[in-house]
């Protein structure tokens, strides 16, 4: 209960903060609108249709009325529903985030858990060096670099990662490439931890213990150390994916994907106020929504932690 | 009892994982994709989003490009010649005093989606609508003089004027306010709404927009001058150039608009699987220098600012060759276009020479730009050009809802800006020239010496002598340089070889009703 209470709580402060942001940068919708030859006085009239004339805290009051009734607002731009346009790019974040991870997950424990292992090795350099040109390397260029070398030298996958075709497999296929960009970044990360939280954890006393009762280091390396490491992991995990769904936007560009970080953007620049709203609402709700299922997982995982 | 439920959690995850691993792998082998029998379905690449198609508010050349294929106007322009030829309406006379335009519409035109036959009213209503204030168009100046609009006969539009005006038919043809929408569809639709659910006569019907992924408009069958020769096309958003190069390669795409970035049309331009056609654009990009501020007021120093940016440089360099001169703000596809004007050669002497007749050594020049490429890295070559001048250079770059906003206020010394918009020589020079476009407007250099000529012109229904009165306002304007052109635009697009029949116009969209696959 206290946990709904949070939640509910984080959503309306994001959601209230870009509220009152929005209206702080200069340029409005109506200008966007209108174009270069608007005058005052049809830029005037058009900011009052949209309400856009009245005191911040005012507009803020009707905002949150309607919000209340599930109303979010239309586009000032395409006139449709500005929640409905939100959840029609959820889908594709979600896929692509989704699916990002688990490769993200895939490759970087074990990796991680393999450079602990043989710490100081040439294999320990070997996945150390792919980490550190995962995190420095652009995620942009790396997707352009793969897009060349898999789209055109080697033809695998379709050079642009959406598709709207029905079919699940076409869409896996168009999906594929994207996602390992994705993965392979995350991966980085989360290898990079996962050797360090195993390190951690092989050098504490209990395992000393472990070995010294002559458990096998099979069974030391992946049912006692693996599991304790694995806290700090999924944590990252969870912020990573929250970062996955809004910030993937670089990944979207280049592999020409809607998601809602580009929708968010083009929102931002349009001043669409109510899209840029019902985008964060969500986004903000998929977030908090993500990490409290993590933090009842950790529970799960680490009796040390209790949620209340 | 501990270690069980240990186990057990342990093996779902790890089931789990196999699951998805096993997911993954069937992707990753690179199941050879299924690719949908292209034979019928176009397949055209756009840069970003669409998001309104409803003529009185439409802007951005990728919501013209849709709206081009779904709207007819009273008259149009010959994509390839840019001549205005009929469209809607098959014939137009004009009364002796110039005042008075009589356009005989086309039988047997039908709106999209069963909203019945095209009557003169629905011309009527389409232009009331752009003028009407409450409609809040951005193109009620665009019809301003036109006092009332009559529909004589169900094919029968007279349009009134307030004064003669020779520019009338570039105004109505199909192109933003021009674009012809049916008085029943707007009111059953409703104004917000209509935006994404357009009606019209053109070659295409509107069929459905995925927000940030596609437009599909499919083949109107019905089409007065016959059904086009593809079954529908889409218009897919691909933001990467390089990525939408490498589609366009791996027929993934058909057509490529917008292609701009000079790498990779040089690298399309190489390979034997596309063809790259290249147009002069009807815009020139330029530097527009406030008058009302400090220094600039002074012809002098304008003129050194001219001789002082090597334009040429910026061409042949920054932009590869790809760009064109510009000696005006006309380009070569207006029939009114012409080189005798005075020009400013790249001459650093002699713009310090100007510099300091007019006493304005050292003064400080804002280079105002909006965060998009290529202007604002446009304006690093022209700032480190100006300082070998002896100019103090400074440069800002503003977001684009900032930048309107400044340039709007007309208080910034300088910035860049393209008038895009069709063959109409009006548009870029009162555009830019006359004192009705600012405020609000774009001739933030707050020149005021054209006003006459611009009048005369509009008031002159012989095409030579009309043609000779924009030269004039060219001379003026290039002698007093209150706005100095960059470099004249040209335009790119490129397709697969199967694409046949594609025309590229002028006007920075593409229209694909000519266009056939070859087997």
């Amino acid at each position: 209960m206290r946990r709904l209470l949070l939640m509910g709580i984080t959503v309306i402060g994001m959601v209230t903060v870009v509220f009152f942001l929005l209206r702080a940068i200069p340029g409005d919708p109506a200008t966007y609108m209108l174009g270069d030859y608007a005058t005052e006085e049809a830029v005037a009239a058009l900011k009052a249709d949209l309400g856009l004339d009245r005191p911040v805290h005012e507009q803020y009051l009707t905002f949150v009325g309607r919000a209340l009734t599930g109303d979010m607002g239309n586009s000032v731009v395409t006139g449709q529903p500005a929640f409905q346009e939100v959840l029609s790019s959820l889908p594709w974040s979600a896929a692509l985030a989704t699916s990002g991870i688990v490769i993200a997950v895939l490759v970087g424990v074990p990796l991680g858990v393999l450079s602990a292992v043989r710490q100081g090795t040439f294999a320990d350099l070997f996945v150390m060096l792919g980490a550190l040109v995962g995190i420095s390397f652009p995620v942009f260029w790396v997707g352009l670099v793969c897009i060349l070398l898999f789209a055109h030298e080697i033809r695998l996958f379709p050079a642009l990662g959406a598709s709207s075709s029905e079919d699940l497999l076409t869409q896996l296929h168009h999906l594929a490439l994207p996602a390992l960009v994705l993965g392979f970044s995350v991966a980085a990360y989360i290898a990079r931890l996962t050797r360090s939280a195993m390190l951690e954890v092989l050098g504490q006393d209990f395992v000393r213990v472990a070995r010294a009762m002559g458990i096998s280091e099979t069974r030391i390396v992946y049912w006692l150390a693996l599991r304790n490491a694995l806290i700090p992991v999924l944590a990252v995990i969870g912020v990573t994916f929250a970062w996955s769904l809004g910030s993937a936007i670089l990944v979207e560009a280049v592999f020409s994907r809607p998601g809602l970080g580009s929708m968010i953007l083009k929102a931002v620049f349009a001043r669409d106020y109510q899209l840029v709203q019902a985008g964060v609402f969500v986004l903000a709700f998929a977030v908090v929504l993500v990490n409290t299922t993590l933090d009842i997982v950790y529970g799960l995982v680490d009796p040390r932690v209790s949620v209340t | 009892m501990k270690t069980r439920t240990n186990g057990r959690l342990a093996l779902t995850r790890r089931s789990a994982l196999f699951l998805s691993a096993a997911t993954l792998l069937s992707v990753g082998l690179g199941l050879a994709s299924p690719r949908a029998d292209a034979a019928t379905e176009l397949r055209v690449r756009i840069g970003s989003d669409i998001g309104n198609l409803d003529p009185a508010r439409i802007f951005g050349i990728e919501n013209q490009t849709v709206a081009g294929h779904l709207y007819n106007g009273l008259v149009k322009y010959d994509q390839a010649t840019n001549e205005v030829v009929p469209d809607l309406a098959s014939e137009w006379s004009v009364s002796p005093d110039g005042k008075r335009w009589t356009f005989k519409l086309r039988d047997g035109v039908t709106w999209h989606k069963g909203y019945g036959p095209l009557t003169a009213d629905d011309v009527k209503f389409s232009l009331e609508r752009v003028l009407d204030p409450n409609t809040k168009s951005r193109y009620a100046g665009q019809l301003e003089g036109i006092t009332s609009v009559e529909a004589a006969d169900p094919l029968t539009v007279v349009v009134n004027l307030a004064a003669p005006n020779a520019g009338l038919l570039n105004k109505l043809t199909a192109f933003n306010q021009g674009w012809v929408v049916s008085r029943k569809a707007v009111t059953e639709i409703g104004d917000e709404k209509y935006a994404m659910n357009p009606v019209g006569t053109g070659p295409f019907v509107f069929d459905s927009w995925t927000a940030g992924s596609q437009a599909v408009i499919v083949a109107n069958k019905d089409y007065f001058e016959g059904a086009p020769k593809v079954d529908s096309v889409v218009f897919r958003i691909i933001k990467d150039e390089t990525a939408a190069a490498i589609a366009l390669e791996n027929a993934e795409i058909d057509i490529f608009f917008a292609l701009q970035s000079p790498p990779v049309i040089d690298r399309l331009k190489k390979s034997d699987a596309v063809k790259v056609l290249s147009r002069p654009a009807n815009h020139t990009i330029n530097l527009v220098l406030n008058t009302t501020v400090g220094p600039l007021g002074d012809v002098r120093v304008r003129k050194a600012i001219a001789h002082g940016i090597n334009r040429e440089a910026l061409i042949a360099g920054y932009f590869k060759g790809t760009k064109g001169t510009a000696y005006s703000v006309l380009t070569s596809s207006f029939p009114q276009y012409t080189e005798s004007v005075p020009k400013y050669e790249y001459d650093p002497q002699k713009a310090k020479a100007l510099l300091a007749e007019a006493g304005a050594e050292g003064f400080m020049l804002e280079l105002v730009s909006v965060g998009l490429s290529p202007y604002d890295q446009l304006v690093v070559p022209m700032a480190s050009d100006l300082e070998k001048i002896g100019l103090k250079t400074k440069i800002t770059v503003l977001e684009r809802g900032a930048y309107l906003q400044a340039r709007g206020k007309g208080e910034i010394m300088t910035c860049i800006t393209g008038v895009v918009g069709p063959p109409d020589p009006d548009s870029p020079l009162v555009t830019l020239y006359h004192t009705k476009s600012f405020p609000p407007g774009l001739n933030t250099s707050r020149y005021d010496q054209v006003d006459d000529l611009l009048a005369q012109a509009s008031a002159e229904l012989d095409e030579d002598k009309r043609t000779g009165i924009y030269r004039q306002v060219l001379s003026k304007t290039m002698e007093d340089v209150p706005v100095l052109p960059l470099y004249a635009d040209q335009l790119f697009l490129a397709h697969t070889n199967k694409v046949k029949g594609l025309v590229q116009n002028s006007l920075f969209t593409v229209h694909v009703y000519s266009v056939s696959f070859s087997q």
